[in-house]
């Protein structure tokens, strides 16, 4: 469980990681619009090229990277498999015993598969460069315009902020309580379908009794401490745009626009 | 020798930018039959270190031999099992891992997982409650209603009910109040002296491994810098220095006693055993 690496905060210090989470929001969306709109492969790499600068720039290792695609792999290859079966346009190109594989079934597998790595790296180095507590701010800051139809924009950041906040806590905690229980025996990878399910229940009902006390403690310490849902906060960390955030916007735009000209021009 | 490191690493997130050496080059032997304190500031690696005496962590580096079992940094193990059985490790705040729905089934729970019949399983838990001093009339309550202290005992319990060989226990009396926490300690004793089980302690408490743990390892990031005598490195002054260990008030107060004119043993480790001298010198 610890071998997650999608969506994991790398707590070390780059260009990337200093960079505004605002910046790198609205970067997020910039590139992913960016990888949905060409056609043409010249547009991929240069998002791609891209994409590996700005990894460099943040010193994530491409091992890393590379891990956190390994989930996709089973699915990647039934996405081929159904095309295969199914796309028989384009040129033939060879045939699996009495199956024909055409141009197109390839093609369009690559074509997916490709949109889908640069999204997830995308995605990743977001995650992996941004606190996610800076990142429930960014989000607050992006949502801000919506409070004019009275959307609760600071509670559902507060509320988001917490749960990212926990998620590391429920990890450990879930990895202390499956170690206490490998201690006394419990299987979790084998044994019959009876024994799996006391070994899950096993695993959940600590986890559930610890999950409610933390939540209990911390609304104690919340309330304590004078919060006031709705009431006007002020903030002790003010986030500021810097001349790297608007380069980095910048160039995120230049991808972005690029991508459209391809489209139309390639 | 019943335990020995031989070079064993650990490293956390091993292949990540982050990546954490816990344990650095542990060369450690623990003996069979003893009481041991593992002894450290927060953060030196105490419960890494006896994670692996049941292979929740297997070594980075280096190996691991314990009983007849043997881990080997890269290898697989077959015996995780009977190796889990042999060696109960109860956790730092292990109440949390209470969950079934009464406190006798879920003592019973780990023998049950060890191939000990429904019947033998509840006859263990019994001894076992009864043992950590936890009364019948709560055998039938949900352990998850039970104050933190009794659930830490019942914790206890569902260890000591497997009938491991060797038993260790991470900070086992933080946080129960000083009656309960003296109760545990005496188990631990009575565990090791009437039953020979080997006990391996983790602990922040000087005052309790000088009382009653015969040898004390003493962890400083990630190495061990003392393992030996527990009467022999609390009597050293400059090891004390040297570790930056409080000094047990027992002999603190042996000392003064001993400026005064009182001839008082080494071996009177604990405040009982200390005052029986005292009053034999007095009568005097
Ligand atoms: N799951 C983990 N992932 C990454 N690092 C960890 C993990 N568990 C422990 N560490 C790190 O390894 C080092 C040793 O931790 P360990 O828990 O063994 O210390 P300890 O001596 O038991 O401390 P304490 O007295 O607080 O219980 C610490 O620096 C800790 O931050
Ligand atoms: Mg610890």
């Amino acid at each position: 469980m610890n071998n997650l690496v999608f969506g994991k905060y790398i707590p070390i210090d780059s260009f990337m990681h200093r960079l505004d989470p605002r910046a790198k929001l609205i970067g997020l969306f910039l590139m992913i619009a960016a990888v949905f709109i060409p056609k043409s492969w010249w547009a991929f790499l240069m998002i791609a090229v891209v994409e590996l600068i700005a990894l460099l720039l943040a010193k994530i290792g491409i091992r890393m990277i590379a891990q956190s695609f390994k989930p996709m792999i089973v699915m990647m290859i039934f996405l081929l498999v159904i095309n295969v079966l199914t796309l028989h346009t384009g040129e033939l190109l060879f045939m699996i015993g009495s199956v024909p594989v055409h141009h197109d079934a390839i093609f369009n597998t690559l074509f997916v598969v490709v949109r889908l790595l640069l999204m997830i790296s995308i995605t990743t180095l977001l995650t992996a460069t941004t606190k996610p507590l800076d990142l429930t701010l960014g989000i607050e800051w992006i949502l801000k315009p919506l409070e004019v139809f009275r959307f609760p924009t600071h509670e559902i950041a507060m509320m988001v902020s917490i749960a990212l906040r926990f998620i590391p806590t429920i990890i450990e905690e879930t990895m202390r309580i499956m170690n206490a229980q490998k201690s006394r025996g419990v299987d979790f990878e084998n044994g019959s379908l009876s024994q799996k399910i006391t070994s899950i229940l096993s695993l959940i009902v600590p986890l559930f009794s610890v999950a409610f006390e933390r939540a209990y403690e911390l609304a104690d310490a919340m309330e304590a401490r004078g919060y006031v849902p709705g009431a006007e906060r002020t903030r002790y960390h003010i986030l500021k745009f810097h001349l790297a955030d608007y380069l980095f916007i910048l160039i995120c735009i230049a991808v972005f626009a690029a991508s459209i000209l391809s489209r139309i021009f390639l | 020798m019943a335990i020995s490191f031989k070079s064993l690493s650990y490293i956390y997130d091993k292949d990540m930018p982050y990546a954490h050496k816990a344990l650095d080059n542990i060369d450690l032997e623990l003996k069979e039959g003893v009481i041991t304190a593992i002894i450290g500031e927060t953060g030196s690696g105490k419960s890494t270190l006896v994670e692996h005496l049941n292979a929740l962590l297997l070594p980075s580096e280096g190996s691991l031999e314990i009983l007849d079992y043997k881990l080997i940094a890269n290898q697989k193990i077959r015996f995780l099992k009977p190796l889990r059985k042999d060696v109960g490790l109860v956790f730092q705040f292990s109440e949390y891992q209470l969950f079934e729905e009464s406190v006798l089934k879920d003592v019973a729970f780990g023998p049950l997982n060890f191939g000990y019949t429904a019947q033998e399983a509840q006859e263990r838990a019994r001894r076992a409650l009864k043992l950590v001093g936890i009364s019948e009339n709560l055998y039938a309550s949900s352990p998850l209603e039970l104050s933190g202290g009794q659930k830490r005992r019942v914790a206890i319990a569902g260890i000591i009910a497997c009938d491991p060989k060797i038993i260790v226990l991470d900070e086992p009396t933080a946080g129960l109040d000083p009656k309960g926490a003296k109760e545990m300690t005496d188990l631990f004793v009575s565990l090791n002296k009437k039953m020979n089980k080997t006990i391996i302690i983790v602990s922040h408490d000087n005052e309790m491994v000088y009382n009653v743990c015969d040898e004390t390892v003493v962890l400083s990031r990630g190495k061990v810098v003392y393992a030996g005598d527990t009467l022999d490195l609390f009597n050293d002054p400059v090891k004390l220095k040297e570790f930056d260990l409080l000094e047990p008030q027992i002999v603190t107060f042996r000392n003064r006693l001993i400026e005064k004119g009182f001839k008082l043993s080494r071996e009177a480790r604990t405040l009982n055993l200390l005052s029986d001298e005292i009053v034999r010198q007095v009568r005097r």
